[in-house]
């Protein structure tokens, strides 16, 4: 068993040693030439000449032959026609009188002719590649070694709407976009300040992604932000299509049920998470925001929580701790109970439950099971089945395999409510990856339900338990207000407290500037009105 | 690495320990005969003969089974034996699921079997694992426990779930055998226990009704407590839970019966004890209070309260005395533990008198003090009926 797990450790190693990930690396640290046709002939060969490259040649208003090469979707037209084209095409008679050396022409094309928001100059085929994926318009000319990279992007992309993981009922109904720049602006639009700062890199040999890490400066713990860069830094992959990648290769904890890193796609929520001292790591391409370092008690709070009363949100917190262990542990308890010490079910409660399994031919683990499965299975096929027959799904699940279950004798009715009740239940918890491992390891505490009874479940949860102590995220105990025990931190995970008592900021992440607010703003009957 | 290797060998001793278990401690609900109450009587032949009560859940009348014919809700069988194990080893064998006791809310002694003295099914009922300390002890007044078990009930769906219910509300007298066992064991006290009979009603229809106490003397029988003794009793014992009491106040006329009733709302026995010239004395003071729910006679309950609660005083405690010096004269049986009182207050003298308890109880001089207190008249203070002057 040993060997066989190191055997397949081992293979896992050699993978990398065997070819290099990043082999289609383009052998282009090399500069651009002055000759206009080569530089040309060599992006065409480059990208295969693929048919969306767009090279247009003409001769400048100066004799000039000059060139602008751009990617067709990814680009403007618009822009390209009325702010690059036009006034070079039509450049004025003083400025060819003017314009004695190449020098010359790149400088006024550049400084006066051009009328577009951001250039760069470019002088390598490797940042002529990147500049032309990221939607700029470069223009070369004969005798240039250098090329004018002109912003000129536009493409097509869904608009701000209301997140689908994650509704309010009173809040922002903003959600972040597949754009890291427009997410980057919803989250500086919250956090007008200075210390508000955006550590850039790109992560993905081929698909080269932006990965901002934006956090509060001063607020959050300058050696988590070095850790997470130190993390990131490390990753050397070919490609990033979702932050659900990077959360991989940058948590502490690969073999653990539980999330060690919160994702979001609210900018309200992450926006108060960083200015908690936490740190978010936005990637472009995803909507969902990473937020780290979290405890487990994170995951239990809504974005709402702050934005309705105190003890409504303190009411519904609980409910949410309730209802995500009725969800892990509901079918395992009933399991154990009716299998183990029917001794603890009053007696008629009993005879009732009995007379219902009455004719059931399977052991009650194995029910259970049956119908945990069917339940995980119409709630997969809910999420990827096309929306059309929804409706179907909705009809063979309910009553086919609910009540004609129960009909047939293959399943108690009281099971039925029991998974029922437990599928509902996995679903008020506001963050869905916690509610995740709840999935997992219902099932795993089932089996020990059904070898060990009620022992089986408690010596699960101890087991769960130690584990839990023992995790960390990036530094921060996983139940950290709690074991640890910070007293401090405790107004903000079991009860809400009011606004005007959140003095300080939870300690565990910000380290340095911990005093959000004035103490003594309790709202009071004004003074005046008293002494009238 | 290590970690997860830790992680992997752990999983796998829990899988392993799952499904690698041959015959495991797993009953199914419907792998179990519910004994819901037993009974065990004296047979002809001085055999054990034990009778139980079993649900069947088939029985039940669930939503689902709607509009079927009805079936009995519960199997009453009964088998004799040595013991009281022989005899559960008789009836495991016919049936086919597996007798599990951890529901009996109910033991019935038949009569003749109390009468006779049961240490040994006692020993038994304490000593099984399986059995619960918690199951009422009933003792069946004038009948065996095999009558009781076979009678059936129409306000609940399972008989012995009726006589549960008729002892847990506390209606009449509730112990449970636990306590049953203890007064048992003690020197100082006796034990009793409710005592179950069926009433036949005008209808024809089979009741049960829980209206005596059973007084032992040591484990066996020794008669019964009913009407005002029974009230004295739980007086007594302070459970008062819902009781009423009714007076003469004046004697009868003609538009008026001359009666008040109260309901008491509190009970405070004290027992005191003194050893005179090595001899114990009992004092018991009573403390009650109540509120008046009715009142036929001619007065004015603004203006006679202290009369009232004087006569009430006097008929308690003419009935505790009574009450008292009926188990010292009749059943020679410490039921109020007297004796335990004793053992608090004078442990010393306790140890020399302790053996002979039983033969010294009846000739203990008692002394009755009761005070009573009306807190509350109800709503008007005439009777209602009374033509206002």
């Amino acid at each position: 068993m040993n060997k066989l797990f190191q055997l397949f450790v081992r293979k896992y190693q050699e993978i990398p040693q065997q070819g290099e990930p990043a082999s289609d690396k383009p052998e282009q640290a090399e500069l651009l030439s002055c000759c206009l046709q080569e530089n040309i002939d060599r992006i065409k060969s480059l990208t295969g000449n693929s048919s969306d490259f767009i090279v247009r040649m003409f001769q400048g208003a100066n004799g000039l032959s000059m060139a602008i090469v751009y990617i067709n979707d990814l680009t403007d037209t618009a822009v390209i026609n009325d702010s690059i084209i036009k006034p070079i095409l039509s450049g004025t008679e003083a400025d060819t009188a003017e314009q004695g050396s190449l020098t010359d022409s790149f400088k006024v094309t550049n400084d006066m002719l051009l009328t577009v928001g951001a250039t760069n100059t470019v002088n390598k085929i490797n940042d002529f590649v990147s500049a032309l994926y990221n939607g700029n318009t470069v223009i070369l000319a004969e005798g240039w070694d250098h090329a004018i990279s002109a912003s000129t992007s536009k493409w097509q992309m869904r608009g701000v709407e209301e997140p689908s993981s994650q509704s309010v009922v009173r809040g922002p109904k903003d959600g972040f976009t597949e754009n890291i720049s427009t997410n980057v602006a919803l989250l500086r639009r919250r956090i007008k300040s200075p210390n508000l700062w955006k550590i850039d890199r790109k992560i993905g040999l081929v698909t080269q992604t932006d990965v901002s890490v934006l956090y509060l400066k001063g607020t959050a713990d300058d050696s988590v932000v070095k850790e997470v860069l130190k993390r990131l830094d490390r990753i050397d992959t070919d490609s990033i299509l979702d932050s659900g990648y990077i959360e991989e290769f940058i948590q502490d904890q690969t073999f653990t049920p539980f999330p060690t890193i919160i994702n979001s796609e609210r900018p309200d929520s992450v926006a108060a998470a960083i200015l908690e001292g936490q740190i978010a790591v936005l990637v472009d391409g995803t909507p969902f925001v990473l937020v780290l370092p979290i405890t487990f008690f994170k995951f239990f709070t809504a974005s709402e929580d702050y934005y309705q009363r105190f003890d409504i949100s303190t009411f519904l917190r609980i409910l949410r701790f309730c209802a995500f262990t009725i969800s892990m542990i509901l079918p395992s308890l009933y399991i154990a109970i009716t299998t183990f010490h029917q001794e603890m079910i009053p007696s008629t409660l009993l005879v009732s439950l009995a007379a219902q399994r009455e004719g059931i031919p399977f052991p009650a683990f194995f029910e259970a099971l049956l119908m945990e499965i069917t339940f995980e299975v119409l709630r997969e096929a809910g999420v990827r089945m096309p929306r059309a027959i929804g409706s179907a799904i909705s009809i063979v699940g309910a009553l086919v395999l609910g009540q004609a279950a129960v009909e047939a004798g293959l399943v108690s009715a009281a099971m039925v409510i029991v998974v029922a009740f437990t599928a509902i239940s996995s679903f008020v918890v506001p963050m869905f990856n916690i509610a995740i491992s709840a999935r997992l390891l219902r099932f795993a505490l089932m089996l020990l339900a059904a070898s060990l009874g009620l022992f089986g479940i408690m010596s699960g949860l101890f087991f769960l338990l130690i584990h839990m102590a023992a995790l960390r995220s990036f530094g921060i105990p996983y139940l950290a207000p709690i074991a640890p025990f910070v007293p401090n931190n405790m107004k903000d995970i079991f009860v809400r407290v009011p606004w005007w008592m959140m003095v300080t900021r939870p300690r565990l992440f910000a380290k340095q500037n911990y005093i959000r607010q004035k103490v003594n703003l309790r709202p009071e009957p004004s003074d005046t009105e008293e002494e009238k | 690495m290590t970690l997860s290797r830790i992680l992997y060998g752990c999983l796998t001793l829990i899988a392993c320990l799952g499904l690698l278990t041959g015959c495991w401690d797993r009953k199914e609900m419907d792998d179990l005969a519910l004994v819901m109450a037993s009974g065990l009587d004296l047979a002809d032949d001085n055999q054990i003969e034990a009778t139980l009560q079993i649900a069947l859940p088939t029985g039940i009348p669930s939503s689902l089974q709607s509009g079927g014919k009805a079936t009995k809700p519960v199997l009453v069988i009964s088998a004799k034996g040595k013991d009281g194990l022989d005899a559960l080893g008789k009836l495991q064998q016919q049936l086919s699921r597996r007798i599990n006791l951890g529901h009996r809310g109910i033991v019935v002694v038949g009569e003749k079997y109390a009468r006779h003295g049961f240490d040994q099914i006692l020993d038994t009922l304490m000593r099984s694992p399986e059995s619960r300390y918690n199951s009422y002890m009933l003792t069946a007044y004038g009948t065996t426990a095999k009558k009781i078990l076979n009678a059936s009930y129409q306000m609940e769906i399972i008989p012995a779930i009726g006589i549960n219910k008729l002892q847990y509300e506390d209606f009449s007298l509730s112990v449970k055998m636990d306590k049953f066992v203890d007064a048992l064991a003690s020197f100082g006290k006796s034990p009793v226990s409710g005592a179950i009979r069926i009433i036949k009603q005008s209808s024809g229809e089979q009741t049960f009704i829980i209206d005596k106490a059973a007084v032992y003397q040591r484990n066996k029988l020794v008669g019964f407590l009913s009407g005002t003794d029974l009230k004295a009793y739980r007086l007594m014992t302070g459970n008062i839970d819902g009781m009423r009491l009714t007076t003469q106040m004046e004697p009868p006329q003609n538009q008026y019966h001359g009666t008040i009733t109260i309901h008491l709302m509190k009970a405070k026995p004290k027992i005191r004890t003194r050893i005179k010239n090595g001899k114990p004395e009992v004092s018991v003071s009573f403390k009650a209070a109540g509120r008046i729910i009715s009142n036929d006679t001619s007065l004015d309950m603004s203006k006679v309260i202290p009369l009232v609660e004087k006569k009430f005083s006097e008929d308690i405690k003419k009935e505790i005395a009574s009450t008292i010096s009926h188990t010292q004269k009749k059943f020679k049986s410490d039921i109020f533990s007297f004796g335990n009182q004793i053992h608090i207050e004078h442990p010393y003298a306790w140890k020399t008198i302790k053996d002979h308890w039983i033969e010294l109880y009846p000739k203990v001089p008692v002394q009755v003090k009761t005070e009573f207190r009306i807190e509350r008249v109800g709503r008007t203070q005439a009777p209602a009926h009374q033509q206002k002057k």
